[in-house]
């Protein structure tokens, strides 16, 4: 129940936030490093996730059966995705100055690594990451997880 | 027509979906293949382990020792965790742990009272942010001004502005494309040493730089 509000105010939160500027507000983080297949899909349009990429909340991540991806945000934590992997990076708030944090990402299937950042020293119960099979609440500060379809 | 064809059978139910809901109550999936997830709580670089939360529609799991897994499938409580040896780790997610990127690095550059002049210590420091910049290269770079509490709320924010400014300014002379640096004032609201309004604190005078 609590869980679920948190969510609807995280999202509240992004779309009403007023930004010091669009850029610095859409870009939640970077692609670091990628190899084989592997994209990111916004508003329909499929682009390579090359290192150097820019990443928005909303953004979906595929990885194909050669391809992984790792990704910087933000809040100085770090994520990556193995082969065959598919991530929608559904909402990230960094907004410590006014205290708005979260993030909220879904692996719907293959890997993911994460090391925690700002987010989980300040206000580790606003991030979340949700699979098909279980949701994950980070208490610092590394792990992984693998979902079979 | 095809609710006719369907109703064909004995007694209106066709055999192949009664089947079909025996196997629905049996695995709990029919139609598709059930999910089934691994989540694994790891030590971070400097050895600490924390904890997290795995939490299925059947029940939830605190994991808190390096290396302890638990196993998730649909309609079960999640099983009991378990520890895995580092080679376990790696044959269920060694590619995504090995594209894992290096944690961002944190520079902190002090300067003089009520000033955009940077400390002596400080820098000589920028030689260390501008090294990091292009060995990491390609990164993306955010300048962070802060005050100490001393004056007022607008002024301060205008000071530890004008602060990361002149930091931007100082990288960009040395070469950094301005489009990777972003820069945020944020006066004096987050002391790095927390103290009263009105208190003089050198170490709260900053502009923290973050490659990343």
């Amino acid at each position: 129940m609590h869980k679920r509000f948190a969510v609807v105010l995280l999202v509240l939160g992004s779309v009403l936030t007023p930004g010091l500027s669009a850029a610095a507000q859409a870009t939640i983080g970077m692609v670091r490093n990628s190899a084989g297949a592997a994209t990111v899909t916004r508003g329909g349009q499929v682009l390579p996730a090359a290192a150097g990429t820019k990443l928005e909340a909303g953004d979906l991540l595929n990885t194909g059966s050669d391809g992984s991806l790792g990704v910087i945000l933000r809040d100085n934590s770090t994520l990556s995705i193995g082969p065959g992997s598919r991530l929608i990076l559904r909402s990230f708030v960094f907004s410590p100055a006014e205290g708005k944090l979260g993030l909220f990402f879904q692996l719907s299937r293959g890997t993911l690594s994460y090391l925690s950042g700002l987010i989980g020293k300040l206000a580790p119960e606003s991030a979340r990451f949700e699979t098909p099979v279980a949701s994950i609440g980070i208490r610092g500060t590394r792990f992984a997880m693998k979902v079979d379809e | 027509m095809s609710s006719s064809g369907a109703s064909s059978g004995s007694h209106g139910i066709p055999r192949t979906l009664t089947a079909c809901f025996l196997v629905l109550l049996l695995t709990s999936a029919c139609a598709t293949s059930s999910p089934r997830g691994t989540f694994i709580l790891l030590p971070d670089e400097s050895g600490k382990t924390g904890a997290i939360i795995v939490s299925g529609k059947e029940g939830e799991r605190i994991l808190t020792e390096p290396r302890q897994a638990v196993r998730v499938a649909p309609g079960i409580p999640p099983g009991e965790p378990f520890v895995l040896s580092e080679k376990e780790v790696l044959a269920v997610a060694g590619p995504a742990l090995e594209a894992l990127p290096k944690p961002p690095v944190l520079f902190i550059l002090y300067f003089k009272h009520d000033s955009t002049e940077l400390t002596e210590k400080s820098l000589a420091m920028v030689q260390d942010v501008m090294r990091t910049i292009r060995i990491r290269a390609p990164v993306d770079i955010s300048v962070v001004g802060h005050t100490d509490t001393v004056g007022d709320r607008p002024y301060n924010f205008q000071l530890s502005l004008k602060r990361a400014k002149a930091i931007a300014a100082l990288l960009i002379a040395k070469g950094v494309d301005p489009s990777i640096l972003e820069i945020t004032s944020h006066g004096k609201d987050n002391p790095l040493v927390p103290t009263g309004d009105q208190v003089h604190e050198p170490r709260n005078r900053r502009v923290e730089v973050t490659v990343r």
